[in-house]
């Protein structure tokens, strides 16, 4: 075998496992993040009838902020298509938190809530994936 | 359109590097699982170029793994010829002296007609010209003609000749083929004496090729240097 095809092999072996710990934590950092950021959300929002205050705007525009810089990322790793939903979702917050609708803010926490578990589930190298 | 323009270029080039570092193989000339990794290989190319929303490392991380892989196989192969020859297969005699051998065809799930149409390939039309037809792991049959039927044949001058012989390969890249000793009716320690006695007291390891006819005629490859021949060397051991 030639040299430069030692080398060229070695160096896609590299670049495997560089993608494959890349990916793994890149996604599950991201999805780690906004699935918290869900929790302490329907926690504060829990019992209140209005919910038009600063503090969500702001948590809810850095989770959008936080979302958007983990996509672009994300975009090199998986389809594209299979995490749209989340920030369609984030963006949807935004405009029921002006509306004050808690009902379909809530229903948004729990949609994101179940698709970045669902993406952690699909994403990872794990049996049911494998096979 | 120019996403897709740009990421056809992506992957084109990835697969021509793909296909450089594999080697210069034509499609002919493949082995089975060459001729399954370039299946594969053609199938995923084309899954990033034409769907936007699938990321091109979705094309280029299972090419770059099926490379590895390849490689890893090659290399398998090479240390062990029984894998090889799992992965491979074995060049199988189709017609020997006898005849037909009906069992090997049936094995290798070749009817009479794929056994004729493969020997007018080669320019062979009658089973009486073929000494020996052998299957390549390739697909492709090789054909060794009976003597009178050489290019240049011995039966155009009327000049009688032993009939030809099938030279049997006794060292392949360093290791000695047990399995062919036995049809070469020699020994290992026959291989060994003649490299130390013979060969310039040369290293199996250092042997690329070598071969053994009926006649004891022996043509030994150096991985360095150039092939030599050795007349009648079974009585001379």
């Amino acid at each position: 075998m030639k040299i430069f095809s030692k080398v060229m092999l070695i160096l896609i072996f590299l670049f495997l496992i560089f993608i494959s710990v890349f990916e793994e934590v890149v996604t599950s950092n991201a999805l780690s993040q906004v699935h918290n950021i869900c929790f302490i959300l329907e926690e504060k929002v829990e019992g209140l009838e209005d919910i038009r205050k600063s503090e969500f705007i702001l948590i809810v525009d850095n989770m959008e902020y936080d979302w958007l810089k983990n996509e672009s990322k994300m975009c090199y790793l998986v389809n594209h298509k299979s995490i749209q939903e989340i920030g369609a979702e984030i963006a949807k917050m935004k405009n029921y938190l002006g509306e004050n609708d808690i009902k379909e803010f809530k229903a948004s926490l729990e949609a994101i809530k179940f698709y970045s578990e669902s993406y952690l589930h699909f994403m990872g190298a794990n049996f049911h994936n494998i096979f | 359109m120019l996403t897709i323009i740009i990421r056809s270029i992506i992957i084109y080039l990835v697969v021509l590097f793909v296909f450089r570092i594999m080697g210069k193989r034509q499609l002919g000339q493949m082995q089975p699982f060459e001729l399954v990794l370039t299946l594969i290989i053609a199938d995923l190319a084309t899954i990033p170029m034409a769907e936007i929303s699938v990321p091109v490392l979705h094309g280029i991380i299972p090419l770059f793994t099926l490379v590895l892989l390849h490689f890893l196989l090659t290399i398998l192969s090479k240390i062990s010829s029984r894998f090889g020859y799992f992965i491979s297969g074995k060049p199988v005699i189709i017609i020997n002296p006898k005849g037909i051998d009906c069992k090997a065809l049936k094995a290798l799930n070749l009817s009479i007609d794929d056994l004729f149409e493969a020997m007018r390939g080669v320019g062979y039309f009658s089973l009486d010209q073929i000494q020996y037809a052998i299957m390549e792991t390739n697909g492709k049959v090789s054909i060794l003609p009976k003597s009178k039927f050489s290019p240049v044949t011995n039966g155009d001058i009327n000049n009688k000749a032993d009939e030809t012989s099938l030279p049997v390969n006794l060292i392949s890249e360093g290791k000695i083929l047990k399995d062919n000793l036995e049809i070469a009716k020699v020994d290992e320690k026959f291989v060994l004496d003649f490299l130390k006695n013979q060969a310039n007291n040369n290293k199996l390891k250092d042997v690329l090729v070598m071969t053994i006819d009926k006649s004891g005629k022996v043509i030994i490859q150096m991985r360095k240097g150039e092939s030599k021949v050795f007349e009648n060397v079974r009585d001379s051991l």
